[in-house]
């Protein structure tokens, strides 16, 4: 249904993505996993034509057979916000403070549907059960600064699935959120895709958090996919360095909650720091922070494919010492 | 013997009055203790009195009942040179390292602050090389602003900062979590490596169970101003009793990349 190919975004002479191949299926939930600085957000927005004007892109992006990359904005418009639906990262300041929920939701429906008067509060209603917020009606009335933080995301997907979208971007929809909270906004939106049979594209930092959501994972590292797999593949046998790098710093919760085996240990760390913008080496974007490297990495790396589409982009990957 | 010591404490911030003579507490009950050279974890959620509980703990914030002492003496008897003692002794490092260093300062003029501030003395360059080489970092620092260093660089010189008068205890503020996930634990384990070296006492407010586990002896968890479950961090965490440490323990356990997948759902 989303097919990306040989999508490149340059800014200022840098190139900031070079994306040679990611698809997404119909349903299927897809995460976009990386630091800060690596791209994953620019990614989302490469395919939402939410890139900034001085963005050069090129490739191609299709969304159900057609090209969001040269479609024109008037068409992206029709498809932007109905077909394809955003939520953001922090709640707060994607809702408008001056504005009472109901409408904010509304809004949303009278843009994207052709529902209008009465019919357009009864979906206010329903979109807000369906996002699972107690008492609509009531709650339709208060502002946002009325809401807790879990709360005023429930809203914004209420906003973001209101025409029925068949894919919805969600970029660290949770980051902001505390970890009880961050536990309810993943199982809603999960039970939300599993019944709308509504794709679900899951940037975030966190491989944990694509794990419960997501079936397939995508690694991305200065503007490129070095891996990209089933969650459960790429989590079991890591083949990129950085890959695995991630997982073992990842601090986690130990094995049967035997937490005596984490007491005074130390934590696994990655040399280095992420490069700014224009910074990365040449050839394999990791090579300069990888205890792994070779000559060879100078170049780019090409990619080797293993079985259920697992695709790594490493020139001395794990398991080939 | 404990070098911080809080007894049935009791904050509120100014003008926090509900109806009538009601007093809205922040802080409610609250007794720990903290012993020297040990690490404690402070875990809960946005709201529940946190970051509250350690500006108290280090003099920043006056609690309206109870009593806070730091190694035997009250808070409260901490005045003129002893005041700025007391300051010496219990340093912070912030959350966001951005947002703590001013952005119109080299490195060099915000790592002298704290001498200038306390002792009066602007040290010269070679003390500040010598603490910058403690967390890592070296002279070529110095001459830079904020903006051109990464976010684990500019936290390592806020950790520089604080310990640059000697402090006998540090409180960390989340100090990781506006880092990216390959340099928090770069960080996380210079703070453990400080602390075993200089002998500190340290805090750390964090609301990751897997870096508390790492890091903390103690453990207390915190909802809505009030403690509802302290004690050793295996035993807190490995058999939790209070209903909210089990539901955060939940969560965390859901995003944790050891479950199995089917188990985690």
């Amino acid at each position: 249904m989303l097919e990306l190919r040989d999508l490149r975004v340059h800014i200022d002479g840098h190139e900031i993505i070079h994306i040679d191949e990611l698809d997404l299926q119909p349903g299927a939930r897809l995460g976009l996993v990386g630091e800060s600085g690596s791209g994953k957000t620019m990614t989302a927005k490469a395919i939402a034509g939410l890139l900034p004007d001085e963005a050069k892109v090129s490739g191609s992006v299709r969304f159900d057979g057609v090209d969001l990359l040269t479609v024109g904005d008037r068409a992206l418009s029709g498809i932007r916000g109905s077909k394809i639906g955003f939520v953001f990262q922090d709640p707060a300041r994607s809702l408008n403070p001056m504005m009472r929920i109901g409408r904010q939701v509304s809004e949303a429906i009278r843009l994207h549907t052709r529902l209008r008067g009465s019919a357009v509060t009864d979906k206010v209603v329903e979109l807000l059960e369906q996002v699972q917020l107690p008492d609509p009606a009531v709650l339709m009335r208060r502002y946002p600064h009325q809401l807790s933080g879990g709360q005023q995301q429930r809203v914004m997907i209420a906003a973001a699935i209101a025409a029925d979208p068949e894919l919805l971007i969600a970029d660290e929809p949770t980051t902001a959120l505390d970890v009880t909270v961050q536990d309810e906004i993943l199982r809603l939106l999960i039970s939300l895709s599993e019944q709308r049979n509504m794709s679900l594209l899951f940037v975030s930092h966190d491989l944990g958090v694509i794990r419960f959501v997501c079936e397939r994972v995508a690694v991305i590292y200065g503007g490129k996919v070095i891996e990209t797999g089933r969650i459960e593949d790429v989590i079991a046998a890591p083949r990129h360095r950085y890959t695995s790098a991630l997982l073992a710093a990842n601090p986690g919760i130990p094995k049967d909650d035997d937490f005596s085996v984490f007491i005074g240990q130390r934590l696994h760390t990655i040399a280095g720091s992420v490069p700014a913008v224009g910074r990365f080496p040449s050839g394999c974007r990791f090579r300069n922070r990888c205890e792994h490297q070779s000559e060879t990495c100078a170049q780019s790396p090409v990619p080797v494919a293993l079985d259920n589409d697992h695709r790594y982009y490493c020139w001395n990957p794990i398991g080939e010492e | 013997m404990s070098l911080v010591e809080v007894s049935d404490m009791y904050f509120h911030y100014p003008r926090a009055r509900g109806r009538g003579d009601e007093v809205n507490w922040t802080l409610q009950e609250v007794s720990l203790a903290v012993t020297a050279r040990s690490t404690l974890g402070i875990v809960g959620e946005s709201g529940s009195g946190k970051s509250t509980l350690i500006r108290i703990m280090c003099g920043l914030l006056r609690h309206q009942r109870g009593a806070v002492r730091f190694d035997g003496r009250d808070i409260g008897e901490f005045k003129g040179a002893g005041a700025n003692d007391l300051r010496r002794r219990n340093q912070i490092v912030f959350q966001n390292p951005r947002r703590s260093l001013d952005p119109r300062m080299t490195i060099r003029r915000s790592l002298s602050e704290p001498s200038r501030a306390l002792h009066d003395r602007t040290p010269d360059d070679d003390e500040l090389v010598i603490s910058l080489e403690r967390v890592g970092l070296g002279r070529e620092v110095l001459p830079r602003f904020p903006h051109q260093l990464s976010g684990g660089q500019l936290q390592r010189i806020g950790i520089a900062r604080s310990l640059s008068v000697q402090p006998t205890i540090l409180y960390a503020d989340e100090p990781v979590s506006a880092l990216d996930v390959s340099v928090q634990a770069q960080v996380l384990n210079l703070l453990m490596d400080l602390r075993d070296e200089l002998g500190l006492t340290l805090v750390v407010v964090s609301h990751d169970l897997g870096v508390v586990s790492r890091m903390c002896d103690e453990v207390i968890v915190m909802r809505d101003g009030r403690i509802v479950e302290a004690g050793r961090t295996d035993a807190v965490l490995s058999h939790p009793e209070s209903a909210y440490t089990i539901s955060l323990l939940e969560a965390a356990r859901s995003v944790s990349l050891e479950r199995t997948w089917e188990a985690s759902r």
